[in-house]
C-alpha cells in the first residue's frame, strides 16, 4: 500500500513558513524603528508625549553647528577602530593557527584571554582603560613610560590623543570578535594550498598576500560590517573613559544621541540622531559589501 | 545639647534581630501589612554599602514603621546614574506608574515642579520649620502659594582643600590661589586640581567663579543671559582665571580629563595633591583613606574669589517629594523626610542639614569644619531652576575643555556656547 505524500518542499507555499520569522522581525525590529522615525518628526521630549508632527527636529539637527565635527569624529573613530580590530584580530588569529600547527602550548589560554576582553561590559572597559591612561603622576601607563626614561603622554587631556586612546580601548574590546571569526576562517583553509605555495617558492608574506587574504575575504567582510556597526553604536566605553571630552574631542554620534535624550531630555532630537545613525550603519554595511563583492569579481 | 544624640545612639544600638523581619531588600515593615507606600530611594542610606550607615538607617526605618501599624514601605532602589534615573522617574510619574514618594536631586526640583508632579506636604511641616530652611533651599521647595512641594533634606557645597604643610594660609583670592599652587609645584606637587572634563561637576564647580562676581546664567523668566552685557564680562573673567591656572602651570593639563571627585582623593592619598576644589563630603572620605597624621595636614576653606569679599559656592543635595495624589500617602512621605532623613539621617552620615536648627541639635556638627561649611553656605548658590540648565551645563563643559586644552579661545568658545544654548532654548 502506498502512503500518500504531500507536495515536495520546493512546491509548498512559502508564506506560512516565512510568516513566524517575519512577524518576529517586525515586532522586534521594524516596529521600534518605525516608532523612532515617528518620534523624529514629533516635538516629543522625554517628559512630554508627542503633540505635533513637523520637520523641526530634523531642521534643528541639520542646523546644529556641532554636527559636522561630531560626524568627523565618528568617522575617524569608526574607521581607525575597525582597521585596528581587523589587523589585530588577523595577527592574533595567524599567531594562534601557526602556534597550534607547531604544537605550542598556551594557545587555548591566549584565545581565552583575548575573548575575556570581549565579555567585559563597555562601561567596565572604559573604567579599566581610564585607570591605565590616568595622567596623574601615579597613572599606570605613564609610570611605565617614566620607568624606561620616556616622557609621559597626555592620553586623555589632549584632544587628539584622547581620540587615539578611545580607539585603543575600543580595539582592545573588539579584537576578540575579529580574532575568533578570522581564526575559524583560517582553520578552514586547506593546508595543501600553503604547501603548493611553498613549492612554488613563495615567501611567508607572499603566501599571506596571495593565499590567505583572498581566501579570508568573506570573513573579513563579516568582521568589517559587524565591527563597523558595533563601533558606530559604541558610546558606553567612551562615556566612562572621557565622557566625550575634552570639549567634544571624543563625542561620537552615539554618545551625542545619548546625551541629547538623557541630558537634554530632547526625545525628538535624539530620535532624529538615532535615525541618522541607523542610516549611516546601513550605508556603511552596504558600501562594504559592495566593495568586497566587486573585489571578488 | 539636647537628648537627640542619646536617642539616636539608642536607636542605632537596637539588636539587629529586632529589625531583621522588618527590613528587606525591597520592603520596610510587615510583608502582610494592608497599606503600602512606594518609596524610591538612592543607594546611599538604607541600602548603603557601608555597614554602619546601613544599620543606622535600618534602625531609623524600623522605628518609623513600628509607629505606623498596618503600613509597609515598598522600597525601589535607584541606581547611581542620577540623570537617567531622574528622567525615568519623571517619565514614569507622568505616565501614572511612578512611586508615591521619591528622592529627587535638588537640581531637578524645578523640572519636577514645572511638570506639575509634586504634591504638597503642607500638613507635615510647620511654618517655623519652613522659615528655618536656608533661603535658597526654601525658595526651591516652596511655590508662590507657600506649598511645601518637597523637603530638601541635605545640602552640599564646594570648598578648597589644601595641604597645610605646603599652604598654611587659605588662599582668599584667585591671585593668591595661583601663587600658592605655583609654590606647591616647586615642591614637586601638582598645584591645584579641579574638574575640567566632560561631566556636570566641571560646570558646577567652575560656576562658583562666575557667581562670585554676581553673574547670572538666566533671567527671571528662565531665558539664558550668561553671554550678554556684564554677565559676558564676568563669564570671560572666570574662564580666564582657570585658563591662567593651567597656562601658568599652577594646575596640570590633566584637569581636562578629570571627570569625578575620586581623582582628588586618589591624588591626596598618593601624596601628589596640594590643593583641590572638591565637595564638603570628601573631608570624611579623606579621613577614612589617609593615615591620621597625614589627614591632620589637610584643611578646608571657602573657594577663593576674584577679591576676598566676592565669594560663592555651588550647592546641591537631595530632596524627598510626594508624587501621589493620596493625601495620606503624601503626608507619610513628608514624615519619612522629617523623621528619618532631615536630622537623624543627616547626623548619621555627617551630611549638611538645610536648616540651622539641626546643626544645633546634633553633636556630629560640633567640629570647626562645620562652622566653616555653615559660613560658606551663606554664599551658597543653587543651580538655576530653569529647564535650560542642562544645556547650559553641557556647553560650559565643552567650552572649558576646549579652552583649557588650547583648542579654542574663550571669546569664540563663549559665542559658540551661547548660540547652542539659544538654539536649544528656542526649540519648542
Amino acid at each position: 500500500m502506498k502512503t500518500p505524500r504531500g507536495p515536495a518542499p520546493a512546491d509548498a507555499a512559502a508564506l506560512p513558513w516565512l510568516l513566524p520569522a517575519a512577524v518576529l522581525l517586525a515586532a522586534f525590529y521594524a516596529v521600534p524603528i518605525l516608532d523612532v522615525a515617528r518620534l523624529a518628526f514629533s516635538d516629543a521630549t522625554l517628559i512630554r508625549a508627542p503633540g505635533t508632527y513637523s520637520l523641526d527636529a530634523a531642521r534643528a539637527l541639520a542646523g546644529n553647528p556641532a554636527l559636522p565635527g561630531i560626524l568627523g569624529t565618528t568617522v575617524l573613530f569608526t574607521g581607525l577602530s575597525v582597521a585596528a580590530q581587523g589587523l589585530a584580530g588577523l595577527g592574533l588569529a595567524l599567531l594562534m593557527v601557526r602556534g597550534e600547527r607547531r604544537g605550542l602550548h598556551g594557545m587555548a589560554a591566549l584565545r581565552t584571554l583575548v575573548l575575556a576582553a570581549w565579555v567585559v561590559p563597555g562601561i567596565a572597559g572604559g573604567l579599566i582603560w581610564g585607570l591605565l591612561f590616568s595622567e596623574a603622576p601615579f597613572g599606570a601607563l605613564n609610570s611605565g613610560l617614566r620607568t624606561v626614561g620616556l616622557p609621559p603622554v597626555a592620553w586623555l587631556s589632549d584632544p587628539g590623543m584622547a581620540l587615539v586612546s578611545a580607539v585603543i580601548a575600543n580595539m582592545w574590546q573588539g579584537t576578540a570578535f575579529a580574532m575568533i571569526v578570522l581564526y575559524a576562517a583560517l582553520k578552514a583553509i586547506d593546508p595543501i594550498l600553503y604547501e603548493a605555495a611553498e613549492i612554488d617558492g613563495a615567501s611567508a608574506w607572499q603566501a599571506l598576500r596571495h593565499v590567505t587574504v583572498p581566501l579570508l575575504r568573506g570573513a573579513l567582510l563579516v568582521v568589517a560590517v559587524l565591527a563597523t556597526v558595533q563601533t558606530l553604536n559604541t558610546f558606553d566605553a567612551i562615556l566612562a573613559l572621557t565622557g566625550g571630552g575634552p570639549g567634544r574631542a571624543t563625542e561620537v554620534l552615539a554618545l551625542f544621541t545619548f546625551n541629547t535624550v538623557f541630558t537634554n531630555l530632547d526625545l525628538a532630537g535624539g530620535a532624529a540622531l538615532a535615525l541618522l545613525l541607523f542610516v549611516l550603519s546601513l550605508a556603511a554595511a552596504l558600501a562594504l559589501s559592495l566593495w568586497l563583492a566587486r573585489e571578488e569579481e | 545639647m539636647t537628648r537627640a544624640p542619646l536617642a539616636l545612639a539608642l536607636l542605632v544600638a537596637l539588636p539587629a534581630s529586632a529589625q531583621d523581619d522588618l527590613i528587606g531588600r525591597n520592603r520596610v515593615g510587615p510583608a502582610d501589612a494592608p497599606n503600602a507606600l512606594t518609596f524610591r530611594l538612592t543607594p546611599y542610606d538604607l541600602y548603603s554599602s557601608d555597614p554602619a550607615t546601613r544599620e543606622g538607617f535600618e534602625a531609623l526605618f524600623a522605628e518609623f514603621i513600628r509607629a505606623r501599624p498596618g503600613w509597609r514601605i515598598e522600597t525601589q532602589l535607584a541606581t547611581g546614574e542620577i540623570g537617567q534615573e531622574q528622567a525615568r522617574l519623571l517619565q514614569q510619574t507622568q505616565a501614572g506608574r511612578g512611586p508615591d514618594c521619591a528622592m529627587v536631586d535638588s537640581s531637578q526640583l524645578a523640572l519636577f515642579e514645572e511638570t506639575g508632579v509634586l504634591r504638597p506636604m503642607n500638613a507635615v511641616f510647620s511654618e517655623e520649620e519652613v522659615a528655618d530652611l536656608f533661603p535658597y533651599v526654601r525658595e526651591a521647595v516652596t511655590n508662590e502659594a507657600g506649598d511645601v512641594l518637597a523637603w530638601w533634606w541635605f545640602t552640599d557645597l564646594r570648598v578648597l582643600y589644601r595641604d597645610t604643610a605646603l599652604v598654611p594660609e587659605a588662599p582668599q583670592t584667585w591671585d593668591e590661589l595661583e601663587a600658592a599652587a605655583l609654590a606647591t609645584v616647586d615642591e614637586g606637587r601638582e598645584g591645584v586640581l579641579f574638574s575640567g572634563g566632560r561631566w556636570e561637576g566641571t560646570a558646577f564647580d567652575w560656576l562658583a567663579n562666575f557667581w562670585a562676581q554676581g553673574g547670572e546664567l538666566v533671567d527671571a523668566d528662565g531665558r539664558p543671559v550668561f553671554a550678554e552685557g556684564e554677565n559676558r564680562e564676568k563669564f570671560l573673567a572666570a574662564v580666564e582665571h582657570v585658563r591662567g591656572l593651567v597656562e601658568s602651570g599652577a594646575a596640570p593639563g590633566r584637569v581636562t580629563a578629570i571627570t569625578d571627585y575620586d581623582a582628588f582623593n586618589a591624588a591626596a592619598a598618593a601624596g601628589t595633591a596640594a590643593l583641590f576644589v572638591g565637595g564638603n563630603w570628601q573631608l570624611g572620605q579623606l579621613r577614612g583613606i589617609l593615615p591620621p597624621e597625614e589627614f591632620e595636614r589637610w584643611a578646608v576653606s571657602e573657594l577663593p574669589g576674584p577679591t576676598a569679599d566676592q565669594r560663592a559656592t555651588g550647592t546641591g543635595g537631595w530632596a524627598i517629594a510626594a508624587l501621589t495624589d493620596d493625601p495620606e500617602r503624601a503626608a507619610m512621605c513628608g514624615e519619612i523626610a522629617k523623621e528619618i532623613y532631615a536630622g537623624p539621617g543627616n547626623a548619621l552620615q555627617g551630611l549638611l542639614p538645610t536648616s540651622a536648627a539641626i546643626y544645633e541639635r546634633y553633636d556630629a556638627y560640633d567640629g570647626p569644619e562645620y562652622d566653616l561649611f555653615a559660613e560658606a553656605l551663606e554664599n551658597g548658590v543653587a543651580r538655576p531652576g530653569a529647564a535650560i540648565y542642562p544645556e547650559i551645563s553641557t556647553q560650559i563643559q565643552i567650552l572649558l575643555g576646549d579652552v583649557l586644552s588650547g583648542s579654542a579661545e574663550p571669546e569664540a568658545a563663549l559665542d559658540a556656547a551661547a548660540a547652542a544654548v539659544q538654539a536649544a532654548y528656542e526649540r519648542p
